[in-house]
């Protein structure tokens, strides 16, 4: 069993770096708690433990205006010792998270959907990684590193993703609905994946099953699966929390309205913070609008490989969702490897790629020299997430040129290896 | 895919218009190039070439006669330039055409510039008594225009426009009217002048002026012009065609060209195609940019002393109010200073003979008590605070003693901090400058007008004391350093008291560099330098340098110093400490021997405290990024920056470019065009592998490319490569940090060997271990070279943005990287390899971090023991960084940089 010891060697190897890393520098994970890179309004560990300390409290953990997550997490992490005292538990709970994570890239990686589809099937499917190279991609990723260490509540809603992913690849269509169900419970975005998402289900069971099912009658099965899932969530939230107006309104609301602009890797907050009020609402609609329009393009346009129009996704809400971190994009780079086979097609990596290293240097040298050393102004971390968000969607633009490229060469056997001229 | 040919044609024809450029006579390019050429010195600030070579009528004598041919070549800005030269174009070309070559120098160079100079000179001088200045090659354009309208007007007398005739000699006159409405700054009677000059050409009468055909002929038969220059118009066009003949048809044996002269154009031809060159594009190009951008960033930093590109300081920040504030510190504030001194003094004389140690100047416990209570004296509210710092085996330890002035009109939520170490940063007795801190304070509790608190610390050294005090100050304090049992608010701004001598000073020396690079407001320095100079009449220097003449050099070596001092980012003096929270502070130290006593030193401080104290806001106006050639002299980062980036960008340029020649070109023998059937093959070989892959994906994950010309590159050694030896940097990092401090020169010439056998063990085993095609490791050394450049690159922009100086001097030492490459065994013999690649290793190992610190301390005369002592001192206490950049990018560049040349000896 080779493969398995690999995948041991690989499990246990970011295990122990992670558990290393903590013991040679203690205060690395509150150092990266306390970094807008990593920890935003809506995922923060520091908010997560002052609801905990107001719930275990008896005390609506809405209140104060602080905490903004889904209420589900509160009776998990109070059955864990407190963090300050003693770090070790809940950062081996997050390392644990992140290999169940990597197990589900794995399930997606080895069930072949990335490369081949129900009518689709690339060209250079024999250029790929297996799931072990994926998950270690995945797992010694700095940007997952620092996201577990961190401690960022975003990686339950990665989990929710990456499973909703790996049981629809595997024909488990109704726990996938259950786990998207659960991820956007969480935080609300991943709702917006509910129909490629659907469309790789059906696909899925178009494939194995002798007989397909209409497409209007599965897909309103799989929604009503998805929106009970979330009903059901919703409804222990209320039993937990008393008052379910105000935990929506502090929660969904919060995430939708945002009204905390405190400085993050994304796009919206120096807008808002420019913006006068009273286009305020307006262009909150368009940002949303904005975000949401890219899945029905998407999926339109690459309707054969549903798996790819969900990683885009990914990597687009990285970039353009209210609250980004550096976990969003590393979900969406723990799914780029799957794509290995498209690599050779693509023209910017080194770019972009630079683009992300210089970012993520200057980032912190820049919001360094806006707030400890007063030095620099807001504008200089705004380029630099610009830099960064312009990295991520070269990067993007590049691997949806790539696929379509490659579907193109599918069609038209006559042009493989020939140039083209994108006009 | 074809063109629709639905589509009309377009009536601007680019390869039309290329042609036609590519076909312009000799002289007509070599004027449009003067043109350019002049519009690009244009944009230089040190030699004015309006002033230089404009007509400007006053100014014409016999020694700047050359003005009246110079003119037209000189304009006012691009536009001016650019429209010029659109219009003059076609007009040169068909005159030039018409007449040859040499007739248009003649013409253009003689009568046809110095003609319309001369008129409007008489005109202007004499009839209208004005002095507007002329130039630009309208007056061509216009003179062209006039005689070519005198041609039309031969041929096609009159426009008709309805009943009226107009002649059509008019037009130029038309065209000079409309320019002069629509133009500003057009100069109506230079244009008038250049048409009258133009008709007169077209009718004839300048015809005297035209050299003899025959002599023209001698001179073109004589020296071969037609053979030599190209694009050469002869003055006999009809008979040899347009651009003169071809060679293989000459005529006459003396009209024949030589054939050597063809190389020089298809040399040219290839330069102008790099798309057709690979190998200057991929090899030679990126070389070429990347020195481009090290010159560039060093001319850049020696041009910033130049008037041009530094500015005046100037107080930013309104609030301040500098000098304008009476100080009342005088009379019999000195009686008590010179009572706490005579104090001090005793104690000092009473631990004398108890102690056999020279050096009996300590801080002691009879000292401090003397100071805590002469404060409780005075009224202030007094603490003291322990410390203990332990670094490369040596502990410093003291006491600090502080108090407080309580604002009589504040809230305590601000501070003006005021420090008097026992010991100056020069190590010296710092008495009197603890006396008059002390004598401050009893004065400034005396009145009422504070609105922030004002704290003094009196901190027995200026190296550990300070840090631990305004460590505890924000409750930062490591383990040994006790926290603090008073504090106020904020801290807006620090003085440092020095005056370690008896004698009276002449000037003020300020130092004002932090930690790591860090530097104070710039007004605070100014606020400094104004109240000094303005009010009390004491010069000020910096940079030690102490008769400054406001020379190029003397700027230059004040930036360098500044440089050198930010660039190894160590605390220059007390001040520095309180650099990192963001809290500005300067040293005041009294230099010299002049007429200026203690009491201008405390005027200057009073002053300068009632400037702080007028502060609304933390100091946040003027720049924190600045480098200083003068007291009064600076230059701003938008200014300076780009010196270091261009630096940090010719790494990245270099990597980028590799990146780019792994993927497309590998090699010179790869750019001979395929045959064309291979290509089919390999679609055939890619099609029955896409069949196979199915059952053995596993088996063959490394298939080479299929897409065109893209080759696949091997990522996972180099990556590995850069990245460990980037964390290998860790080692010794943590050696020169932690290691007792007498080893220190031996780790130095340890590490110094360990440098030299590193790269060729690397280079060897990493040859050793891969057993892969030539093809393979050129590419992977390629790899490596692009991905630590990369990184090199990534972190010294970044760097530069918080320490400019460490960056670019960094870059500069690092330049030879950006050269140094495996040698391919393809391109030289083993021998041959091996000498340039051992005598590039000696090279480089001179440029090695140990070998340059070493350098640098033999050139400064100091021991690199206490060097490195000090960089552990600073490490530890400081929170420096410089060891970090120096390991950690510095380093890792270096050993990859050397193991490149290590490959080839394998």
């Amino acid at each position: 069993m080779g493969v398995d010891r690999r995948k041991v060697a690989v499990f246990g190897g970011a295990l122990a770096l992670r558990l290393l890393l903590l013991v040679l520098f203690p205060s690395l994970p509150d150092l990266l708690t306390g970094r807008v890179e990593v920890s935003t309004p809506v995922t923060s560990f520091k908010r997560l433990q002052e609801g905990l300390f107001l719930y275990t409290r008896n005390v609506s953990p809405y209140d104060g205006g602080v905490f903004h997550q889904a209420p589900l997490l509160l009776p998990i992490f109070s059955l864990l010792p407190s963090s300050p005292g003693f770090p070790f538990p809940t950062v081996v709970l997050y390392s644990l998270i992140d290999l169940i994570n990597a197990n589900a890239l794995i399930t997606i990686a080895e069930s072949g959907w990335a490369v081949s589809g129900r009518s689709y099937s690339a060209i250079r499917k024999h250029i790929r990684w297996d799931g072990v190279t994926i998950a270690a991609w995945f797992l010694f990723n700095p940007f997952t590193i620092a996201t577990c260490l961190g401690r960022s509540t975003a990686v339950f809603t990665s989990t929710g993703i990456l499973y909703a992913l790996a049981s629809a690849v595997t024909g488990k269509t109704f726990n996938s609905m259950l786990a998207l169900g659960f991820a956007s419970y969480l935080s609300i975005y991943p709702a917006l994946l509910y129909i490629p998402l659907m469309l790789l289900c059906y696909d899925q069971r178009a494939q194995t099953a002798k007989t397909c099912p209409s497409t209007t009658v599965f897909a309103l099965q799989h929604l009503a699966i998805f929106v009970l899932s979330i009903a059901g969530l919703l409804g222990i939230s209320a039993l937990l929390i008393g008052d379910f107006q105000a935990f929506v309104s502090a929660t969904y609301g919060f995430q939708l309205l945002v009204p905390d602009l405190t400085p993050n890797v994304g796009l919206w907050w120096y807008f808002f913070i420019e913006i006068f009020d009273s286009f305020r609402e307006f262009f909150l609609g368009v940002f949303w609008l904005h975000l949401a329009s890219y899945m029905g393009g998407l999926s339109i346009r690459l309707r054969r490989q549903p798996l790819f129009v969900l990683s885009s996704l990914l990597g687009i809400f990285a970039v353009f969702k209210p609250y980004p971190s550096i976990s969003d994009a590393s979900l969406y780079f723990a799914l780029l490897p799957l794509y290995r086979h498209l690599f050779p097609l693509m023209r910017y990596t080194f770019f972009a790629v630079s683009a992300l290293l210089y970012a993520t240097l200057l980032g912190p040298a820049f919001y360094h020299l806006w707030i400890y050393a007063g030095s620099g102004n807001a504008n200089f971390f705004y380029a630099i997430t610009l830099v960064w968000s312009l990295g991520l969607s070269i990067l993007l633009a590049d691997t949806i040129f790539a696929a379509l490229r490659d579907e193109w060469e599918y069609d038209n056997p006559e042009v493989r290896g020939k140039d083209v001229k994108q006009v | 895919m074809a063109t629709p040919a639905a589509l009309p044609p377009l009536p601007f024809n680019p390869s039309r218009v290329r042609s036609y450029v590519l076909r312009l006579p000799l002289f007509t390019r070599l004027v449009l190039l003067a043109i350019i050429v002049f519009w690009l010195l244009e944009l230089q600030t040190v030699w004015s070439v309006k002033q230089w070579g404009s007509l400007i009528p006053e100014e014409i004598n016999i020694g700047t006669m050359y003005r009246l041919n110079t003119y037209p070549f000189i304009h006012f800005g691009f536009f001016h330039a650019f429209l010029n030269l659109l219009a003059l174009t076609p007009l040169l070309e068909r005159f030039e055409a018409e007449h040859g070559t040499l007739t248009a120098v003649a013409l253009f160079f003689g009568p046809l510039s110095t003609f319309p100079a001369g008129a409007y000179i008489v005109i202007e001088r004499f009839v209208l008594h004005r002095n507007t200045e002329v130039f630009g090659a309208s007056v061509w354009v216009f003179l062209l225009l006039g005689s070519e309208a005198i041609r039309t007007f031969k041929s096609n007398p009159y426009f008709s426009l309805g009943p009226y005739k107009i002649p059509t000699w008019t037009s130029p006159l038309f065209a000079c009217g409309l320019v002069s409405i629509f133009v500003q700054n057009a100069s109506l009677l230079g244009h008038l002048c250049a048409i009258f000059v133009g008709y007169l050409f077209g009718l004839g009468y300048l015809k005297v002026f035209v050299p003899p055909e025959k002599v023209l002929r001698w001179i073109e038969g004589k020296l071969n012009l037609l053979g030599r220059l190209p694009h050469y118009v002869s003055v006999d066009q009809k008979t040899f065609g347009r651009y003169g003949v071809l060679p293989t048809t000459t005529a006459g044996g003396e009209r024949a060209t030589p054939m050597s002269y063809l190389g020089s154009s298809q040399r040219l031809a290839a330069i102008r195609k790099p798309r057709s060159n690979p190998h200057f594009l991929f090899v030679h190009l990126p070389h070429i940019l990347s020195f481009i951008c090290i010159v560039a960033g060093v001319v850049w930093l020696l041009l910033l002393p130049l008037n041009d590109y530094s500015r005046q300081t100037y107080i930013s920040e309104n609030a301040l109010l500098p000098g304008q504030v009476h100080a009342y510190f005088s009379g019999s504030e000195q009686h008590i200073f010179r009572g706490y001194k005579k104090e001090l003094e005793a104690i000092l004389e009473r631990q004398t003979p108890s102690e056999q140690d020279s050096r009996n100047e300590e801080f002691t416990p009879a000292v401090s008590d003397e100071i805590q209570s002469i404060l409780r004296a005075a009224g202030l509210k007094v603490a003291t605070q322990k410390y203990e710092y332990t670094s490369s085996g040596i502990t410093h330890q003291g006491q600090n003693v502080y108090a407080i002035i309580q604002a009589p009109r504040g809230d305590a939520t601000e501070a003006i901090v005021l420090v008097a170490a026992w010991k100056t940063a020069d190590d010296e007795l710092n008495l009197n400058g603890v006396s008059l801190a002390l004598t401050l304070a009893g004065y400034f509790k005396r009145w009422s007008l504070w609105s922030k608190d004002i704290i003094f610390v009196f901190p027995p050294d200026s190296k550990s004391g300070t840090q631990a005090w305004i460590d505890a100050y924000h409750d930062m304090q490591p383990a040994f350093v006790q926290p603090l049992p008073l504090k106020s608010g904020a801290l807006q701004g620090g003085l440092v008291i020095e005056y370690p001598f008896d004698h009276r000073f002449e000037s003020l020396h300020i130092l004002y560099d932090g930690v790591n690079g860090q530097l104070p407001n710039l007004d605070l320095f100014n606020t400094a330098v104004s109240i000094a100079g303005g009010q009390m009449g004491i010069g000020s220097n910096l940079q030690e340098i102490w008769d400054h003449n406001d020379s190029y050099e003397m700027r230059l070596q004040t930036i360098l110093r500044g440089m050198v001092k930010q660039g190894f980012g160590y605390a220059t003096g007390a001040h520095s400490s309180f650099m990192p929270y963001h809290i500005d502070a300067i040293t005041l130290q009294p230099k010299g021997d002049g007429w200026q006593d203690e009491m201008a030193l405390g005027r200057t401080i009073e002053g300068l405290c009632r400037s702080l104290n007028n502060l609304l806001e933390h100091l946040h106006q003027s720049f924190f990024f600045y480098l200083l050639m003068q007291t009064n002299r600076f230059v701003s980062i938008g200014t300076y920056l780009p010196s270091a980036m261009l630096i940090a960008g010719n790494f990245t340029i270099m990597a980028i470019a590799l990146w780019l020649r792994t993927g497309y070109y590998t090699g010179l023998e790869q750019t001979a065009v395929k045959p064309p059937g291979t290509a089919e093959e390999t679609n055939k070989q890619a099609a029955t592998l896409t069949e196979k892959s199915g059952a053995n994906t596993a088996q063959q994950p490394a298939v080479k490319t299929v897409s065109s010309s893209i080759i696949e590159r091997q990522l996972a050694l180099p990556l590995t490569l850069v990245v460990s030896l980037h964390l290998l940097g860790l080692v010794p990092l943590y050696i020169f940090n932690n290691i007792n401090h007498q080893y220190y020169p031996t780790a130095t010439y340890a590490s110094i060997a360990i440098n030299a056998i590193l790269p060729s063990v690397l280079a060897a085993s990493l040859t050793r271990g891969l057993t892969t095609t030539p093809r393979d490791q050129s590419q992977q050394s390629l790899l490596i070279k692009s991905f630590s450049l990369l990184v090199l690159g990534l972190f010294l922009s970044t760097l530069a943005t918080l320490n400019f100086s460490l960056s670019f001097m960094i870059g500069l030492l690092c330049t030879p990287l950006s050269f140094v490459n495996r040698i391919d065994s393809r391109t030289a013999s083993r021998p041959v390899r091996s000498v340039l690649a051992v005598a590039g290793l000696v090279l480089l190992n001179v440029l090695s971090p140990p070998v340059v610190l070493l350098g640098a301390c033999r050139y400064s005369g100091v021991d690199v023991e206490t060097v490195l002592t000090q960089a552990a001192f600073g490490w530890d206490v400081w929170g420096m960084w410089t060891q970090v950049v120096v390991w950690c990018v510095w380093w890792p560049a270096w050993v990859t940089g050397c193991a490149l040349l290590g490959f080839s000896l394998f």
